[in-house]
């Protein structure tokens, strides 16, 4: 099965919106990847993104709902494994990215940010690339790992190949 | 949620060791704020170590946790030093900063080695 974009689909599978079935995700995106190219850092990293991208759905997308689920895709782009994590949480999402505080440990240790506050920084820095979007009431985090790079250059017939995030 | 976060408490001179299994996340809030707490009650050490060996999951909200810990050990006047961390999780430890605060090794002997207590 393919997208429309020409994209390879490993897997697509959902999670309920329970804490603690970001576990059930990651393992179901690393049995999908095997055999695509990635090294073992690059997996841990994945599975560490795809964890936290799915439990930011469940608690802040679909609000810890257990009957509206996660929906997850894994796909071969060709240039790598992108996995799409969409919840329900697209008509509450703001219209642009919030400013959110960066991570500061410093200031965690003295007490004056939360202690808490870490789950976009680890994804963005454990992926080559992500991206969010909203449609009507779905709201989707597309996570990137690359196996070639640098990226191929686009085919000029629109050949398979990865979208740019 | 239900922990799956499992803690035994140990001393050698001067270092508290805290051996942890399982998945530090969120449900291990309760047990890890109990063990650091039995870890430093009884002979007030100076510093603690945290063994994660046999951890196979830390997200988010566990470096929070863990970060927690290190504030309150600060506070009180102790080191933190940790041990049994995986190649990917030392990743997260340098990102996050916390390898910056917390002096890590490879197992609990060259951490017990490292303060004197071998």
């Amino acid at each position: 099965m393919t997208t429309a974009s020409g994209e390879r689909v490993l897997v697509r599978f959902t999670v309920a919106s329970e804490p603690g079935n970001e576990r059930l995700a990651l393992a179901q995106v690393a049995e999908a990847v095997a055999g695509t190219g990635l090294t073992d850092d690059q997996l841990d990293r994945l599975k560490t993104a795809v964890a936290e991208a799915t439990m930011n759905a469940i608690e802040h997308g679909n609000h810890n709902q257990a009957d509206v689920p996660v929906d997850i895709t894994v796909v071969d782009t060709g240039e790598g494994v992108a996995v799409s994590i969409v919840d329900q949480g697209g008509a509450h999402a703001p219209a642009t990215a919030p400013e959110v505080e960066l991570p500061d440990l410093d200031k965690k240790l003295a007490g004056l940010q939360s202690p808490r506050g870490w789950g976009l920084f680890l994804i963005q820095n454990m992926v080559d690339a992500m991206d969010v979007s909203t449609d009507g009431d779905e709201h989707t985090v597309r996570l990137l790992m690359r196996t070639t790079w640098p990226p191929r250059p686009r085919d000029p017939k629109g050949g398979s190949r990865a979208e740019q995030m | 949620m239900q922990s799956k976060c499992e803690a035994t408490t140990r001393s050698l001179p001067g270092c508290a060791v805290i051996e942890l299994r399982g998945e530090v996340d969120g449900s291990a809030a309760a047990t890890l704020s109990a063990a650091y707490d039995g870890a430093v009650a009884t002979d007030e050490p100076p510093c603690v170590l945290l063994d994660f060996a046999r951890v196979d999951y830390i997200n988010s909200t566990g470096i929070a946790l863990i970060v927690s810990v290190l504030a309150k050990a600060r506070a009180q006047g102790r080191q933190v030093i940790a041990s049994g961390l995986s190649d990917h999780y030392r990743q997260i430890f340098a990102i996050t900063r916390l390898s910056d605060f917390i002096q890590l090794y490879d197992d609990v002997d060259a951490a017990a080695a490292s303060v004197g207590v071998a």
